[in-house]
């Protein structure tokens, strides 16, 4: 008891005889989330201001007789009349590596019901992004684990990659799947204790999502054991829009965290549509006037002041960005599109044709381009994969012909052949990212025509075992690709025995 | 609906310039901006009036220190308040006392927009919340 009484004394003791001073305002009107404040003389842009009940709002529109506030939290207790101050700080949210494995809101409070968040460290959900100066070349490669693109369109850590295409096209798949290779790669260098090594945390930001559709995507990574390197912030489509906001900068914050650690992160925005209209039905709300399509004037800035936090900062981390984009009618000229494609070092483009004939994932790779481009690729993977974009922009070319039954001389014939085997090659089912090392191996096969002698439709069960071949009797060749990320001889004899040795055993 | 308002904000922050004497409200001026808007009856008067009343009640709070307190207060510590906010606002503050035993002990001071907290009642609720 007394142990008891002696910590309430420490708390008073704490407490400043000063007089505090605070700024007030009122509650003139509220609504759809937004409230119209009168007084608060001193609040600044972008300040957050504290409503009773606990709910917190950013005072977003400053004019001569009212200040615009949204509020973030539950608006249903607060009136007209209700007393609002200002608290002389931007929001903040909580980061570090203490928000690993869970799921929070856009304010950084845990949703996931596993208890609170123990972290001492709050960062700006708004900061302007690095300058030139401290910025470092990308050339580290962030390996997606999906075939198509860590060959010909590569990512690099500090990247920004737009993944874009119409709904159910596969791009949430893409980045889960990024997301698991991540913490795939991450418990294999861990575990062999290089000092070099460096993992990369993920942060999945869900904006405007279906609630069921965020469950299955937590799911879907703590069942492929991502979960323990990866932060969930959740916005979803029932949050007021506000949350929806606020939610990616609070990601990105979390992300920044971890870039100027030291450390490498990679951040998912899913998606900046649902974002941009978020932002559109606040703005409207708050009066401000209307652009194209009904979207404010600086909705350019929304994202490009996002996407500009991700970088690769000298003598510290990275921070790459996957923003998700979905179009309608495979629009990628309308307005946010264009816009998030402009911010962007490159796009990969998901068509809903390529999906429906089962090219999955529906990587169109001629409208798809990385900008970084090979800088961030490894060199074995340069050596296999350098040729297959021009080999595939040939045979989407010749397949225009082959069409009309047109008669083919051999030529023609063989490099269409090629392209549907490297067109199968790349078929991969989802939520099975392929190492690198994997990657190279197979491709290395289809460049040395392995898969010649197969029927096209088999294709597919013949990758499938020459995987399992690798993976199960030639692990040490795999570790030596990894470590040596560069095809030299002696890899090249390995290789070329280990599939003689598979192209014997195979049956078609 | 959304340009009546706008348009009566404009023109009921126009009188309210008019109603200022040296930075003050006039008694005088606000007198005639009535007899005016009476007379010549603009667009909208009851959205202009009920603008110009919020800008003339904001403007005339910050001519006041409302000291709120529980138990007494003598005349010279409300003095010394209106001293002290004049010098700090850099215009005359005349201080108005207001007894509220909700504050349990110690003052609160509001001036416009500013409140001063010096009471027991904040403290606790301080205390609370960081518990």
């Amino acid at each position: 008891m007394s142990t008891v009484l002696e910590q309430i004394e420490q708390q008073i003791a704490k407490l400043s005889n000063k007089a505090v001073k605070k700024n007030t305002g009122n509650i003139r009107a509220i609504a759809d989330g937004v409230a119209k404040l009168d007084g608060l003389s001193d609040v600044m842009y972008n300040e957050m201001v504290q409503f009773p009940g606990g709910a917190v709002g950013i005072a977003l529109n400053l004019e001569e007789d009212e200040v615009g506030c949204v509020i973030l939290g539950d608006v249903s207790q607060l009136k007209e009349g209700d007393e609002v101050q200002t608290t002389g700080r931007l929001l903040s949210v909580p980061v570090g590596k203490a928000l690993l494995g869970r799921v929070v809101d856009a304010l950084g409070r845990p949703v996931d019901g596993k208890g609170p968040i123990d972290s001492q460290v709050f960062y700006p959900v708004e900061k302007i992004a690095p300058g030139i100066i401290v910025r470092k070349s990308v050339s580290q490669p962030l390996f997606t684990g999906i075939m198509a693109i860590d060959s010909m369109i590569p990512i690099g850590r500090g990247q920004r990659e737009l993944i874009i295409g119409d709904r159910t096209t596969g791009k949430t798949t893409v980045v889960i799947d990024t997301i698991i290779n991540q913490a795939k790669i991450n418990r294999v260098g861990l575990a062999s204790g290089d000092p070099k090594f460096r993992p990369v945390y993920s942060i999945y930001v869900a904006v405007g999502q279906k609630n069921s559709n965020i469950v299955r995507t937590i799911a879907a990574l703590e069942a492929a054991g991502a979960l323990e390197y990866t932060t969930v912030v959740a916005a979803p489509a029932a949050d007021n829009p506000a949350n929806q906001y606020i939610a990616p900068y609070a990601g990105a914050a979390m992300g920044e965290w971890f870039m100027e650690n030291g450390m490498d992160a990679l951040i998912v925005y899913d998606d900046l549509s649902k974002h941009a209209v978020a932002y559109r039905q606040i703005s409207l709300v708050l009066k401000r006037p209307s652009g194209r399509e009904a979207y404010p004037g600086d909705v350019f800035y929304l994202h490009s002041r996002l996407l500009e936090r991700a970088a690769r900062l000298d003598g510290k981390g990275s921070l790459t960005a996957l923003p998700i984009v979905e179009t309608l009618a495979g629009d990628v000229s309308a307005y946010i599109p264009t816009n998030i494609i402009s911010i962007t070092d490159g796009q990969i483009f998901l068509e809903t044709d390529l999906f429906n004939q089962g090219i999955r994932p529906a990587v169109n790779v001629g409208l798809s381009v990385s900008r970084v481009g090979s800088a961030a690729q490894l060199k074995a993977t340069k050596q296999v994969g350098g040729k297959l974009k021009g080999e595939l922009a040939q045979f989407r070319e010749l397949a225009a012909f082959a069409q009309f039954g047109a008669d083919l001389d051999a030529k023609t014939k063989a490099q269409l052949d090629r392209g549907s085997r490297i067109v199968e090659l790349f078929k991969q089912p989802q939520l099975n990212p392929l190492p690198i090392e994997l990657q190279v191996a197979v491709l290395w096969a289809m460049q040395k025509n392995y898969f010649d002698p197969i029927d096209v439709k088999k294709i597919v069960d013949a990758a499938d075992k020459l995987k399992t071949f690798f993976t199960t009797r030639k692990d040490a060749l795999l570790v030596k690709i990894r470590t040596r990320a560069a095809l030299d001889a002696e890899i090249e004899a390995e290789l070329k025995a280990a599939c003689d040795e598979w192209k014997a055993t195979y049956a078609a | 609906m959304a340009t009546h308002q706008k348009q009566a904000q404009q023109f009921a922050r126009r009188l309210f310039k008019l109603s200022l004497a040296g930075g003050l409200v006039s008694p005088e001026l606000v007198a005639g901006v009535l007899e005016y808007v009476e007379k010549h009856q603009p667009a909208n008067p009851a959205m202009v009036l009920k603008a110009y009343h919020r800008l003339i009640a904001t403007e005339l709070a910050k001519g006041r220190a409302l000291v709120e307190h529980a138990g007494s207060l003598g005349d010279p510590v409300l003095r010394s308040i209106a001293t002290v906010m004049t010098q700090k606002y850099h215009r005359p503050i005349a201080a108005v006392a207001r007894p509220n035993p909700a504050l349990i002990a110690g003052l609160r001071v509001r001036v416009g927009d500013d409140i001063y907290e010096a009471s027991v009642a904040s403290q606790l609720a301080t205390l609370a919340a960081s518990v």
